[in-house]
């Protein structure tokens, strides 16, 4: 296992309470693998993700428990100065809003150059020259020239993809991507995934794909790992998910949305709102939306439960949700 | 790069006033409910009755009571109002009444910070002098927000050539160097009261208040619920008082409440070089001023009126800062 | 068909670009809007869908009259609303409402639930008597699916899509008969979504509502929309009802917007054609002569550089009453292409 996530626990202190946002979340992703974070706002997927990276802002947040093992070493023991040469080299991050993430006042070959200058003591012009290959690398058109200009004078889907080569840079072992492409329009959209898994492919890296859009999810991941607040509910490889969930929240997910290629009467529609992260309700977090809940619902909390080798469902009654 | 500010999973935010994260209360819609009928009502949560209504001024207060910046400059606040309303409240005698015999004197019994140059008790002057400076700070600051705020809005509002008029005014005022402004235009004044120091701030600060109404009514503008009234029809007038202007009106608080105590350090200094107030009025600036030859001789008649001015304009400079951290929307 | 409602014709709204602060000087212009027609019909749902930048809520805007278009005609019964001021302009506003996208900036933060629902009668306040509106507002705080009782609450103590119902419950105030919804879903979490858009349907049944639906998510825009225009860079390219845009697209476009969806099947992986655009969308102010598409089209030729299509129902597709194929859409080589092929049932 190149990252296994053990038993996370992240809560945010606010001046309003404590706000419970990841309750021992377990998750593992492999080389050569790319896993989904599937979770709407607040389900506590970007927490997860922040607390993997290290980048989490503390205070108000804090790592109440949990271990994440990268290749073997728990990444939460070590120096902040030891993990800064973690981030970057051996594990990136793509994040959902490319312009806010660039720099404005320094042109893209400045800011892809940096990180070999950086972190490999490269030479102003060898890194510039790095920085054409990664640009041609992720596909942009007249690197050469380009490298020279600004952020802002970069499309959107150019912008992602200078995000993606930053990332790549330094031949990471393993990316996060968050949300990368919620900003961009569909036919962008369609490239950058496309670019995305194809690099995965070409440099044999772990992806963790975090995302709301169980389109983008199906089209990209090999695993999938549903989030409600603060935990997995079911984890699955992509095809048995879609073809037979195992838990009510991700058939309702499933069922909620509205579908291409047909015109459907009214949508299934999940009763009422994610939960209030500083009162998270008793026993299992999705009892007063469920469809299925029961009194058992109500006072346990799900274990994740085996449901076959490669796949686990937290509610009491996965068998059920399984049959249909 | 991985450093970077990160997008943040919507509910979760360092202060927790994000939308979804205060009501639990279920949103009930199913699918069982008769098409076309009355969708149920949700169930009341009692986590949320008892919660009351929250604005943005209740929250800010909440903010503010905690603050121990806000609490300390409001005590000293509450202190020199109190003293300019009743001076005499705390310091029985007349500043006017000085006697040469006592000219630079140590501190005496009943007059713990001594006499000064003219022999006046530096005491009762220093008490007095915070009258002067406090009628001056909140004066000139009505009406430089009152003017500022009202031309800045109409600017920001309507666009177009009265803007552009507006902006290229304030951008004259702001050539213009203050203290050089106040020596040249206070010195033709021949009255001896606070009303023309008063004018000639409003007169020069009122500039820095439009930009900051102008802007905050541009931002207020772009919001969709201004649009979404227009589109129902509504007055100018309507969106402006009931729309925009609420919405507006924090930063300008903020900027004003700083500026406060910049206005009472200007009025000091104007009366230190002469053409603001001049004797017999009663202002720290005077006597920084009439103290200030004999610094070796008698320092303490020059480090209680210079003392006072400082803890003033800190203490309005530090409520300014600990209200705009409680407004401040950006760092909710 | 029913009646027609709203007619829309050469649709313009050009920005001038300016330069200079205190004399102007006009150096260009942005063609966000550059010649749009359709009709909507009572009752019927016209969805309308494009990228970011293709003009659609600039349409949207100014079938509400928040902005005046350049040139062009927006019919209101027969009556041309964009020339309307004054007291006429604020009739037809009654008829025309609008709902916005971001349910956190459509609501004033400083106005309770109540004001705010309440807002459309202080205006109009020969729509309801005086003593009547809050028992009419707290009507539609129940209609929308909110308690009645919440009607003293601010905005902040409700969630993204209970405050998308608040912005309903407004636009519905009013007892309009369009309402023009400018990407209402898309500030929603997937599971509210579809609470709002169950609760959108309903609604225009119960008070026989028209719909203008603009959105950018095309599984959305075919759930709701009874017909459908696709807008690329200030021009619709097609329209038609939505077995014909989505089962038989025949502008390179829709087939191209269609086929980038991502399909929430793992198994259409394999078996869907992908057309992947080259390049980004021109930007409005240098747009492309004749087919504005034709700079990433890969059927452009000659003629697509020279002549603008007109959107009409293609010659070679059978001419009207050619089937499901022959629609309107504005390609000189246009074909069908199925992109979107059914799922197999599991």
């Amino acid at each position: 296992m190149l990252l296994e996530v053990r038993d996370l626990h992240v809560e945010f202190r606010t001046r309003d309470g404590v706000a419970k946002a990841v309750n021992g979340v377990s998750y593992g992703v492999d080389s050569g693998e790319t896993l989904a974070v599937l979770g709407e706002s607040g389900s506590g997927k970007s927490v997860t993700a922040q607390a993997i990276m290290g980048i989490l802002d503390m205070p108000p947040g804090r790592i109440t428990g949990g271990e994440v093992l990268f290749q073997g070493r728990d990444l939460l023991k070590l120096k902040e100065e030891q993990r800064r040469k973690v981030r970057g080299a051996e594990m990136a991050m793509i994040f959902q809003d490319a312009l806010s993430s660039l720099n404005p006042v320094l042109t893209v070959g400045d800011q892809l150059g940096e990180m070999f200058v950086v972190h490999r003591g490269m030479s102003r012009r060898d890194a510039r020259a790095k920085a054409v290959e990664l640009m041609d690398r992720v596909r942009i058109p007249a690197a050469e020239e380009r490298v020279r200009q600004y952020p802002h004078q970069f499309s959107g889907g150019m912008r992602q993809r200078i995000m993606i080569a930053m990332a790549l840079a330094l031949e990471p072992a393993l990316i996060i991507a968050d949300e990368p492409t919620t900003a961009l329009d569909v036919t962008v959209q369609a490239q950058v995934m496309d670019l995305l898994a194809e690099l995965r492919h070409e440099y044999a890296m772990g992806l963790i794909l975090i995302t709301h859009d169980l389109g983008v999810v199906a089209d990209v991941a090999d695993r999938i790992a549903v989030m409600y607040a603060g935990r997995i509910v079911e984890t699955a490889p992509v095809h048995d998910l879609y073809k037979a969930p195992a838990h009510p929240y991700t058939r309702g997910l499933l069922d909620s949305i509205p579908r291409l290629d047909q015109k459907g009467q009214e949508l299934y529609a999940i009763k009422g709102l994610p939960p209030n992260l500083m009162d998270i309700p008793q026993g299992c977090a999705f009892h007063p939306r469920c469809p299925m809940a029961r009194d058992v619902c109500r006072t346990d909390v799900p274990p994740l439960s085996e449901v076959s080798e490669v796949r686990g469902s937290a509610c009491h009654f996965w068998r059920e949700c399984l049959n249909g | 790069m991985p450093d970077q500010p990160f997008p943040s999973d919507g509910a979760i935010s360092g202060r927790g006033t994000a939308g979804a994260m205060h009501l639990a209360a279920s949103e009930a819609e199913t699918l069982e409910r008769p098409f076309g009928g009355r969708a149920p009502v949700e169930p009341e949560p009692a986590a949320v009755s008892a919660e009351r209504p929250r604005s943005l001024w209740s929250d800010a207060w909440r903010d503010l009571r905690r603050n121990p910046v806000f609490i300390v400059s409001g005590l000293i606040i509450i202190f020199l109002l109190f003293v300019s309303l009743w001076p005499s409240a705390i310091a029985p005698g007349s500043p006017l009444k000085c006697d040469l015999a006592k000219s630079q004197q140590g501190s005496a019994p009943g007059h713990p910070f001594g006499y000064d140059g003219q022999g006046c008790d530096v005491y009762t002057r220093t008490v007095y002098g915070a009258r002067t400076s406090v009628v001056v700070g909140v004066c000139a600051t009505l009406g430089v927000a009152v003017l500022g705020s009202v031309l800045g809005a109409l600017a920001g509002f309507f666009g177009g050539l009265w803007d552009s008029f507006l902006s290229r005014v304030t951008d004259i005022f702001f050539a213009i160097p203050v203290v050089l402004g106040g020596l040249v235009l206070l010195s033709v004044v021949t009255s001896n009261s606070v009303w023309p120091v008063i004018g000639f701030i409003v007169l020069l600060g009122w500039p820095q208040i439009s930009r900051i109404a102008r802007g905050a009514v541009i931002t207020a503008q772009q919001n969709d619920y201004v649009q979404a009234a227009r589109a129902l029809g509504a007055s100018n007038s309507r969106v402006l008082l009931r729309h925009i202007a609420p919405n507006a009106v924090a930063p300008v608080i903020v900027v004003a409440t700083i500026a406060l105590g910049t206005y009472i350090a200007l009025e000091a200094t104007l009366s230190y070089l002469g053409v603001g107030l001049k004797p017999p009025s009663v202002s720290w600036g005077i006597d920084i001023s009439a103290a200030s030859p004999y610094i070796r001789n008698a320092p303490h008649a020059l480090l209680w009126p210079s003392g006072a001015l400082a803890v003033t304009v800190l203490a309005f400079i530090m409520l300014g800062d600990a209200v705009r951290d409680a407004l401040d929307p950006k760092l909710r | 068909m029913a009646e027609a409602i709203l007619e829309v014709s050469g649709l313009v709204k050009h920005y001038p670009l300016t330069r200079g602060i205190l004399f102007r000087k006009e150096t260009g212009s942005v063609r966000a809007v550059d010649g749009v027609d359709f009709t909507l019909h009572r009752g019927e749902t016209l969805g309308i869908v494009g990228e970011s930048g293709c003009g659609k809520s600039t349409v949207a805007r100014m079938l509400v009259n928040l902005e005046r278009p350049t040139a062009g005609a927006i019919r209101y019964k027969g009556e041309d609303i964009t020339r309307l001021s004054g007291r006429a302009l604020k009739a037809v506003r009654r008829n025309i409402q609008m709902v916005f996208q971001d349910p956190y900036t459509s609501l004033n933060p400083r106005m309770t639930v109540g004001d705010i629902i309440g807002e459309p009668y202080e205006i109009h306040p020969e729509a309801a008597p005086r003593g009547d509106r809050r028992k009419r507002v707290q009507e539609l705080l129940d209609v929308v699916g909110l308690n009645p009782e919440h009607i003293n609450r601010y905005p902040h103590q409700f969630s993204g899509g209970q405050r998308q119902r608040i912005g309903i419950a407004r636009g519905l105030a009013l007892r309009p008969e369009i309402i023009v919804a400018d990407e209402p879903v898309s500030a929603l979490d997937v599971s509210v979504q579809a609470q709002v858009i169950n609760l959108m349907d309903r609604l225009q049944n119960e008070f026989g509502l028209s719909y203008v639906f603009i959105a950018h998510d095309l599984s959305i825009v075919r759930h709701i929309s009874d017909r459908v225009g696709v807008m690329y860079l200030g021009r619709i390219v097609e329209i038609g009802s939505d077995a014909e845009i989505y089962d038989h697209p025949t502008h390179p476009y829709t087939q191209a917007l269609l086929s980038a969806v991502p399909v929430p099947d793992p198994e259409a992986r394999a078996h869907r054609e992908r057309i992947i655009l080259a390049g980004d969308v021109p930007s409005p102010t240098s747009v492309p002569s004749g087919c504005r598409f034709r700079t990433r089209c890969w059927k452009a030729r000659e003629r697509c550089a020279q002549e603008v299509p007109a959107l009409a129902v293609p010659s070679n597709l059978g001419g009207p009453g050619g089937g499901p194929a022959a629609h309107d859409s504005a390609c000189h080589f246009a074909e069908v292409k199925r992109v979107v092929l059914p799922e197999p049932m599991p």
